[in-house]
């Protein structure tokens, strides 16, 4: 098995051993002190680790001080707006912009044919997960799948409803508006496939011309002969088919780009908030075939990415190309329709599942078959490959075996969406671990006990090769049912049944997987005056790094908080990083930063081993300063530092070892049987996030991560009306959101279980909230509808869904209403 | 494209510009006035991130025409803090996390601020809730915005009460 250490996941060739505690860790797996320069953690010294402090970003988004985007303005920059396609797929016949050029202050239109004449190129996306331990994804011949070239405008057809295919520049935003509705395309409809589940046959319209079939990826993982001898054996299999259904970003903050051309220099400048500005820098300077040094990208307060941005997106090429072209800045403000259209969009898997298992109800073996639907183009396959790797979730199952399938559709393309790829195949475990406890006789928390990995088996492998790296599975679902107060469920339930309501609880274990881009930079100064300049590759939008990422470097540096400054999401200063997703930013930041601050100490001791004349192994560094033991010697690290030489030390690490942040979640709802009215009522968790840097703000994670998750159950859903495909979910009037007056109080508690793979034993935070969220609200209302006899229910679960779940059982609004009477 | 005379006194100082009569009072803050702490969110006054008191009351600036504002008084998140002391809500958003990314937050700030005023200090989590069904949050599920609020509004009962 020596191919399995280098290449961490087994390849579909490589078949796999059975699941259990993982005797062949790979190289590099585990965190080596010595070898990251590190050494021992002084913990005992952390005065500000582990500490709730108030986030210093507060103060300017307060004040309305922020600087989003859209506060931009250069001096005179003209507006873009865009001509987008009304048809889920249509050929350009022709595009006639004379009307839309004769209105007053229309400064250009842009189409198609001019980026080719241009000679711009396609978005360099590369869909297709490649760090040592993503599982592997592949052309169902076993190449490399194509993905569809994303151009800035298309010349032959749009795939999407939405999709840009030409760009007015005006000289004001109403100009741009109102021509761009004067442009005239010639369009030639063709026929459409919306669901991937119609789009994976023979006999679906084709989205590419270029490929035979719409399925782009196919690819197996698991011991299949092993898992078909464990069905043939077992006791008892249950099986089910689910739709994690579609779903949209919303950052409150619509995306937006303001491109700003130096003639001069022949330079220029993009302002668009993004999941990393280094990756935006790279890609559209291989779009506009210019060299990275004549891009500068700024990315400063993001209103909210949770994946959506984190790919480059047209629009931001255009305004760069549009820019260029005019010798004038141009700037481009979605609206929020468009924000629907064609913001990245989430999810969207087709899950069919069976478990086998014995009499006694252990689990022996998993299948599933997995759809992504990736949209018109493939931007990112990481929700399906994320998924893949954690189909079995926290149970110990022998053996699986997967079979993952992309497809394109005429529809947005889709990307990571908080928590990428892991609540849908919660979702799928959960709601089928369920199934099969009812189905025998089981009860439900006895089952999950009975087939949890246990601490003793970490580092586990599990059945298609994933490693867990630590965790107390079981005991989170203890304290987390401590916290819930599970035993005081039924007597809520009949109090409940006295006010007519129905309550239903639900619980989900979840694990997940923390990958992300495997490099990341720091850069540390320490001026003379004291003050220490941190300049790190990562893009928070919202989640504190400039308080978070400061705590740490002050502890490994032993000075006050106040004086570290984070510089972050300017290209002129950040030259690498992987940006922030799949919850990589603390993990990734703080050890190469843990890095950095040993290399700068090194240098720091040299420098005042010279100054106390005393050997460097003699001096003792506490408190920001090093003395020599038994001397009344000392120096302060400020003093070691002269403005033409300061402290300063660089790192750039590469870690690809992923961590397995864990826990559970337990949701109750009341619904309102006559008017099938659904409302939480209480959730509590437990998040294993490794060693938490900052509680107040891993909390806030917690929080808005599990809103995220309960609204996809609940109300969100880019519908599409499958005769017209047209998207039915163009606002925030029609796409049900979270809201303050629908979503309770949270009981939420962590747990710290240190991972082993790096110095802190960091895991994450930002998407255990989500991850569980969709299988316990579920859970809860099957629960609370059971005695109607009603047994599946898709998301959302409105209202609708609701009283149809209960008619189609049989159960009328009378019978509803005299059964609790 | 016509055009009209206005005059609207913002946090304080008197403002007067030609202005398109099509113009929404949001991008009248924003682009004339470089008000940018006001944030727009949306087309359909749902998400609230453009909240602005309007003469004593909190609107939605995407929903105002800068026109209808002629002779108003507005507060904006601007005009908040007083010099460098935060008003209290704001200090409570802070305290209590209530803030992520920071965009809906001044519109937030200014729906809480205005909602205290309307319901006093000793406001409930659900009238809170229920008042702030208006602004959209995507970061914090809430939960923390809540407790912000009702912090700011306790701390402001007179100690005699």
């Amino acid at each position: 098995m020596t191919e399995q250490k280098k290449g961490g996941i087994p390849t579909p060739e490589d078949g796999s051993s059975p699941a259990g505690p993982c005797t062949d860790l790979p190289e590099g797996w585990a965190y080596d002190e010595g070898a990251s320069g590190i050494g021992p953690l002084s913990v005992e010294l952390f005065r500000n680790i582990g500490k709730p402090l108030k986030r210093r970003e507060d103060h300017r988004l307060v004040t309305g001080k922020g600087q989003f985007t859209d506060d931009f303005t250069r001096p005179g920059q003209c507006f873009a707006a865009m001509v987008r396609s009304p048809y889920p797929h249509a050929r350009i016949g022709g595009i006639d912009a004379s009307a839309a050029l004769e209105l007053p202050g229309v400064v250009a239109v842009l189409t198609g044919s001019d980026a080719e004449a241009d000679g711009l190129g396609p978005i360099p996306h590369n869909p297709v997960p490649s760090t040592r331990f993503d599982v592997k994804l592949r052309a169902p011949d076993g190449s490399m799948p194509f993905i569809g070239p994303h151009v800035l405008l298309p010349t032959d057809k749009a795939r999407h409803v939405g999709e840009a295919v030409a760009v007015v520049i005006a000289e004001s935003k109403g100009a741009a508006e109102d021509a761009a509705e004067l442009v005239e395309v010639d369009w030639e409809e063709l026929p459409h496939v919306a669901d991937s589940l119609e789009a994976i046959t023979d006999s679906a319209p084709r989205v590419w011309d270029e490929t035979a079939k719409n399925t782009l990826v196919d690819s197996s993982f698991g011991d299949q002969a092993a898992v078909d001898a464990a069905f043939a054996a077992a006791a008892h299999v249950a099986k089910a088919e689910f739709h994690i259904n579609r779903v949209t970003a919303v950052t409150m903050e619509p995306r937006a780009a303001l491109a700003d051309y130096d003639a001069e220099s022949g330079r220029s400048t993009l302002y668009a908030g993004s999941g990393g500005a280094v990756r935006q820098k790279r890609e559209l300077a291989q779009v506009l075939g210019i060299p990275q040094e004549d891009l500068r990208v700024l990315s400063y307060d993001v209103g909210g990415n949770f994946g959506a941005r984190n790919r480059v997106y047209v629009e931001f090429g255009l305004v760069l190309w549009a820019s260029r072209r005019l010798k004038r800045p141009v700037k481009y403000t979605a609206t929020r329709s468009e924000a629907f259209l064609t913001d990245y969009q989430g999810r969207d898997l087709h899950s069919r599942v069976e478990l086998a298992l014995d009499a006694d109800g252990h689990f022996l073996a998993l299948r599933a078959d997995n759809i992504s639907n990736v949209g018109a183009r493939c931007v990112s396959l990481s929700p399906l490959s994320k998924g893949s790797g954690l189909i079995t979730g926290s149970y110990h199952i022998p053996h699986a075996h997967l079979r993952a399938r992309a497809v394109f559709t005429n529809t947005m393309c889709t990307q990571a969406y908080r928590s990428s790829g892991r609540p849908e195949v919660t979702y799928a475990i959960e709601r089928l671990v369920d199934i099969a406890a009812e189905e025998m006789g089981i009860d439900k928390i006895a089952l999950r006990r009975r087939n949890l990995v246990p601490p003793g088996d970490m580092p586990y492998r599990n059945a298609v090769g994933s490693i867990y790296d630590s965790g107390q599975y079981e005991a989170n679902m203890d304290r987390a049912m401590a916290i819930f107060d599970w035993s005081a469920i039924e007597a809520r339930r009949a109090e409940a049944a006295g006010r007519g309501k129905l309550l239903g609880v639900g619980l989900a274990n979840y694990v997940e997987s923390s990958i992300g881009t495997p490099k990341e930079r720091a850069e540390i100064t320490l001026s003379p005056d004291g003050r220490i300049e941190v300049v790190i590759g990562t893009q928070p939008s919202g989640q504190g790094h400039e308080t978070s990422f400061a705590q740490v470097v002050a502890d490994m540096l032993q000075t006050p908080v106040e004086r570290v400054r984070i510089v972050i999401g300017d290209t002129d200063k950040v030259s690498l990083g992987g940006g922030s997703h799949s919850g990589r930013s603390m993990r990734h930041a703080g050890t190469v930063m843990a890095m950095a601050s040993a290399d700068l100490l090194r240098l720091a001791r040299e420098r005042a081993a010279e100054r106390l004349g005393l050997p460097p192994g003699d001096l003792s560094f506490e408190g920001g300063a090093f003395s020599g033991r038994e001397t009344n010697r000392s120096v302060t690290l400020a003093e070691l530092s002269t403005e033409d030489d300061p402290l300063f030390a660089a790192r750039t690490n590469e870690m690809h070892a992923p961590v397995f942040p864990n826990g559970t979640a337990i949701c109750e709802v009341e619904i309102d049987p006559v008017t099938c009215q659904i409302g939480i009522t209480r959730y509590a968790s437990i998040d294993d996030v490794g060693r938490c840097i900052n509680p107040l703000i891993v909390h806030g994670q917690s929080h808005g991560g599990i809103a995220q998750g309960v609204g996809q159950a609940m109300w969100e859903n880019c519908a599409i009306d499958p005769e017209s495909g047209q998207p039915l979910s163009g606002s925030l009037m029609d796409y049900g959101m979270p809201r303050a007056d629908n979503l309770p109080f949270y009981d939420c508690e962590i747990a710290e279980v240190l991972s082993p793979t790096n110095p802190f034993g960091i895991k994450a935070g930002g998407e255990g909230g989500t991850t569980p969220a969709l299988a316990t609200v579920t859970l809860a209302v099957l629960d609370a509808l059971r005695a109607h006899g009603v047994r599946d229910i898709s998301m959302p679960i409105t209202p609708q869904r609701i009283w149809q779940a209960l008619s189609d059982a049989g159960a009328t609004a009378f019978d509803r209403e005299t059964a609790e009477t | 494209m016509s055009q009209s005379e206005i005059a609207i006194t913002v946090n304080g100082t008197e403002r007067r510009a030609e202005v398109e009569d099509r113009l929404l009072l949001v991008d009248f803050l924003r682009e004339h006035l470089g008000l940018t702490g006001t944030h727009v969110g949306c087309d359909t006054s749902q998400c609230g991130a453009c909240t602005v008191i309007l003469d004593g009351q909190a609107v939605k600036s995407c929903t105002v025409l800068a026109v209808m504002a002629e002779g108003a008084e507005i507060r904006t998140i601007e005009g908040l803090a007083e010099g460098e002391s935060l008003h209290p809500m704001q200090e409570a958003f802070c305290t209590h996390h209530a803030l992520q990314c920071g965009f809906c937050t001044p519109g937030m700030i200014m729906a809480a601020v205005n909602l205290v005023d309307r319901h006093g200090p000793d406001v409930d989590a659900e009238t809170v809730r229920h008042q702030l069904e208006g602004n959209l949050c995507r970061c914090t599920g809430y939960h923390n915005i809540v407790k912000a609020v009702l912090a700011a509004a306790g701390a402001q009962r007179t100690p005699a009460e």
